[in-house]
C-alpha cells in the first residue's frame, strides 16, 4: 500500500485571511459569524448573486477571483450544496486560494476524484468533503467544530467522524486536555486530506504531545496511517478509536465511506495495522480517555 | 452500496450487456419460464463477495434438484446475511476470464484488472501472476486503453472479444458512477460472443441524486435495499442492525451512532438500530423523530430507548420541544426513554421536559446515560 503523494503545504496559520464561498446562504451566513466570533480572520465572502452586498459588515463578491484580489484571502471555507462543491473548489483554486475546506456531505465520488486532480495539480490543500472542518483551538476554526469541545492543549486530533470526535474531545477537555490542531478529514472514501497526510504536521509540531485518531470501518485510511507511522518513525503516542466493530459487510453506515467490502475496511485489519505500528487502539471511549489522561496528561504537567 | 447480482445483471442487460438468462426466486416451488431450461446455477443474493466459497452457489440439473437447492439456501444465513432470494440462471459455457474496474480511493485513480483465468480462486491466479493490472487516471478513455493493453498478452481471437467486452463494461462503470465493477467469470467463446457470468457492481451512494435509473431500481426493490430506500424517502440514515435488539437508538452522527452500538455490545447488549438523524436538518419539524420512534416501537424486543444528541450548533431547548411532540405522537412506544443531551440550552431542555410531564430521564454524561438506558434490561435499580 502506498501513501498518496500530496503536496506538503502547512495546514494553516492562525491569522490566515479567509473567505466564505456561499456566504449569503443560511449556513454560510451563520457560520461566517460564528467563525469570526471564534477568532478566524474572515475577510469576505462569495456569492454569484451578490451585487456589492454585505453580510454582517463583510463584503460579498461575485467571484473568488474578485474576493482574492480585494482581500488577499489565502483560505476559503465553501458552504455550498454537495453538487456545487466541485465547482467551488475549481473556482477557489483558479483564484489562487491555497487552503479550501468543503463541509458539504454528499459530494459524488466522481466529483471528488476530479477535485483531487485539480488541487494536486495546483498544490492546494483541500480538507473535505463531509467534514466539520479544522481548528487551532483558541485561535481559529475553519468550519463548525463546536466550541464546547475546543480548547488549546497538547493533542493533535484527526477524525473521520464529526460527532464522535466532538464527544471524545469534549470529554478530554473535561480532563483539561485540549488540542494543538484538530483536523476533520471527513467520512467519504475519496477526500482531499487523509489521516496519513496529517501525520507529518503533528509529528513536527512542537505543541503536539499526543495524537488521537477517530477512525471507523471502511476504506484503508487507518492502514495507510499505520504505514506512514512506521515510515516517519512516529515518536509521539498515538491513541485510536475505531467505530463500527459490529457492522456487517455490504451495509453502508451513514458515511459514504463506512462500508466493509470483503477483507477491506474491517476492524480486525485496522486494529492490527495500527497496533503493529505502535498505536494504542481502543474500543470504548472511556478507555481511550483514561489512557490519554494518564500518559499525555502526566507529560504535560511535567513540561509545564 | 453494493447492488445484488440479480439487480446489477438486469440493469446492465437493458443496456445490452450479455448476461445468462435468469429469474429471481424467493420460494422453492418456483415455476420457471419455458425458455429458462436447465442445467441451472442457483446463486444466493446477498451483498457480499465470496458467496461460492461460503456455499451460496450451487448447480442443479433437474427441476427437483433445483427446488431442493432453493429449499436448502433460502432462509439460510450466509456470511452474516439471511438469504431472502436466489437468482436461478442458465449455465453458460466458455473460456473463463476475469475483468474488474475499481476506484482506488487513496489515489483517486482507477485500477483495471484482467486475467485469462477466472473463477473463485482469482486470488490464487494473482499470486501466480496470471492476473495483470494497470493503474490509470479516472476517465473512460484511459480505462479502455488500459484494458486493451492488458489484453495484448492473450491470444486471438479471445483477445478481440475481451477488448470488446471491456469497452462495453467500462462504459457502464462510468454511466452508473460505479466504484467497482467486477465480472468473474467473464465467459469468452470462440465465435466472438461473451457473457457476464457473475457481476458485482458497487455504486456511489452520493451520486444517486443524479442517477435516476439507480434511484428507480432501489425504490422498486425497496425490500432488498431497506436502508437506501429509507434514505431516499426520508433523507437520513436508519439501519436495523439486529431485529432482536433490545435498545433503540435515536442518535445524530454516523461515527457516534456506530460507537454507541459498539459500546452497548461491549456491555453485552444489542442495539436494535443505527441512526444518523442529523439534528441540524430538523429545522423545527418533528417528522424524522416521529418516524424513528415508530420504527423503534416496531422492534419486537426493544425494551429501552436511548437518545444521544451532541448538539454543536442546534439549541437543545428547541430539540426538547420536538422530542416531546414526537413522543406524544407515538404512544405505542411504551418503553423507558433516556435522553443524553449536551450542548447549548441544556437547562431549557430540562424545563421543557418537566413542564411536558413526560417521564424521560435526562443525563449529560454518556456512560451514565448508557447505564440508565440499560437498567430496564438488567433490572438493576440505581
Amino acid at each position: 500500500m502506498t501513501v498518496p503523494s500530496v503536496v506538503h503545504v502547512p495546514f494553516v496559520t492562525p491569522d490566515v485571511a479567509t473567505i466564505v464561498q456561499g456566504m449569503t446562504g443560511r449556513t454560510g451566513r451563520r457560520h461566517a459569524r460564528l467563525m469570526q466570533a471564534y477568532g478566524t480572520l474572515i475577510v469576505g465572502g462569495v456569492s454569484p448573486k451578490s451585487d456589492g452586498d454585505e453580510v454582517d459588515g463583510l463584503p460579498v463578491f461575485k467571484t473568488c477571483i474578485e474576493a482574492v484580489a480585494a482581500t488577499g484571502a489565502v483560505a476559503s471555507v465553501a458552504m455550498v450544496p454537495p453538487l456545487s462543491v466541485l465547482d467551488a473548489i475549481r473556482e477557489a483554486v483558479t483564484a489562487g486560494i491555497k487552503l479550501v475546506v468543503t463541509i458539504a456531505e454528499g459530494m459524488p465520488v466522481r466529483d471528488a476524484v476530479a477535485a483531487l486532480e485539480i488541487v494536486r495539480a495546483a498544490g492546494v490543500r483541500w480538507i473535505g468533503p463531509s467534514t466539520p472542518g479544522l481548528a487551532i483551538p483558541g485561535k481559529l476554526k475553519l468550519g463548525f467544530l463546536p466550541d464546547v469541545s475546543l480548547a488549546p492543549g497538547p493533542l493533535g486530533i484527526m477524525a473521520k467522524s464529526g460527532t464522535l470526535s466532538y464527544e471524545v474531545c469534549h470529554r478530554l477537555v473535561g480532563r483539561e486536555l485540549g488540542q494543538s490542531l484538530w483536523v476533520g478529514v471527513g467520512g467519504d472514501p475519496v477526500k482531499g486530506t487523509r489521516f496519513a497526510d496529517v501525520l507529518p504536521f503533528m509529528l513536527t509540531d512542537p505543541s503536539t504531545h499526543g495524537i488521537v485518531v477517530i477512525g471507523e470501518i471502511g476504506g484503508s485510511e487507518e492502514e495507510e496511517l499505520a504505514v506512514a507511522m512506521r515510515a516517519q518513525n512516529c515518536n509521539k503516542p498515538v491513541y485510536a478509536l475505531i467505530a463500527g466493530r459490529t457492522v456487517r459487510e455490504g451495509i453502508t453506515m451513514g458515511h459514504a465511506g463506512a462500508m466493509i467490502q470483503g477483507d477491506v475496511g474491517t476492524i480486525a485489519s485496522k486494529t492490527r495495522a495500527l497496533t503493529e505500528a505502535g498505536a494504542h487502539v481502543f474500543t470504548r471511549i472511556r478507555d481511550l480517555i483514561e489512557a490519554v489522561a494518564a500518559e499525555v496528561g502526566k507529560g504535560e504537567q511535567a513540561c509545564s | 452500496m453494493m447492488l445484488l447480482e440479480h439487480d446489477a445483471k438486469e440493469l446492465l442487460a437493458t443496456d445490452g450487456i450479455p448476461v445468462p438468462l435468469g429469474v429471481l426466486a424467493t420460494t422453492a416451488d418456483i415455476e420457471l419460464p419455458a425458455a429458462l431450461h436447465g442445467p441451472w446455477m442457483v446463486k444466493v443474493q446477498i451483498p457480499t463477495g465470496g458467496r461460492g466459497k461460503a456455499g451460496g452457489i450451487k448447480r442443479a440439473g433437474t427441476i427437483v434438484e433445483l427446488r431442493q437447492r432453493l429449499g436448502g439456501l433460502l432462509g439460510k444465513g450466509i456470511r452474516d446475511h439471511v438469504v431472502r432470494a436466489c437468482r436461478v440462471e442458465q449455465c453458460v459455457e466458455g473460456m473463463e476470464c476475469y475483468l474488474s474496474v475499481s476506484l482506488d480511493p487513496a489515489q483517486g485513480r482507477l485500477r483495471v484488472l484482467l486475467s485469462s483465468e477466472g473463477g473463485v480462486d482469482i486470488e490464487a491466479h494473482a499470486e501466480r501472476g496470471a492476473l495483470i493490472s494497470a493503474d490509470v487516471a479516472a476517465n473512460e478513455r484511459e480505462a479502455i486503453a488500459a484494458a486493451s493493453r492488458l489484453a495484448d498478452s492473450i491470444a486471438s481471437p479471445a483477445r478481440e472479444t475481451i477488448v470488446s467486452a471491456a469497452e462495453q463494461l467500462i462504459a457502464e462503470f462510468f454511466v452508473f458512477e460505479a466504484t467497482l465493477l467486477e465480472v468473474n467469470p467473464l465467459f469468452i467463446r470462440p465465435d466472438g460472443s461473451w457473457t457476464a457470468g457473475d457481476l458485482k457492481l458497487v455504486i456511489d451512494d452520493n451520486a444517486l441524486v443524479r442517477q435516476p435509473r439507480l434511484r428507480d431500481l432501489i425504490r422498486r426493490r425497496a425490500d432488498a435495499y431497506p436502508e437506501m430506500a429509507l434514505k431516499l424517502n426520508h433523507g437520513f440514515d436508519f439501519v436495523v442492525v439486529n431485529p432482536d435488539g433490545e435498545i433503540g437508538l435515536v442518535t445524530t452522527g454516523a461515527g457516534l451512532s456506530m460507537q454507541m452500538i459498539d459500546e452497548l455490545a461491549e456491555r453485552g447488549h444489542h442495539a436494535f438500530n443505527f441512526c444518523d438523524i442529523r439534528t441540524g436538518q430538523l429545522r423545527g419539524d418533528p417528522t424524522r423523530l416521529i418516524n424513528v420512534f415508530q420504527w423503534i416501537a416496531a422492534g419486537r424486543n426493544v425494551r429501552s430507548v436511548l437518545i444521544n444528541f451532541f448538539a454543536g450548533i442546534t439549541h437543545l431547548g428547541e430539540v426538547a420541544k420536538l422530542l416531546v411532540t414526537a413522543l406524544n405522537a407515538v404512544p405505542e412506544l411504551r418503553v423507558p426513554v433516556t435522553a443524553r443531551l449536551i450542548g447549548n440550552g441544556y437547562d431549557e431542555a430540562i424545563a421543557v421536559f418537566a413542564s411536558a410531564g413526560h417521564p424521560l430521564r435526562v443525563e449529560p454524561d454518556l456512560d451514565r446515560a448508557i447505564e440508565l438506558a440499560l437498567t430496564p434490561l438488567t433490572g438493576a435499580r440505581r
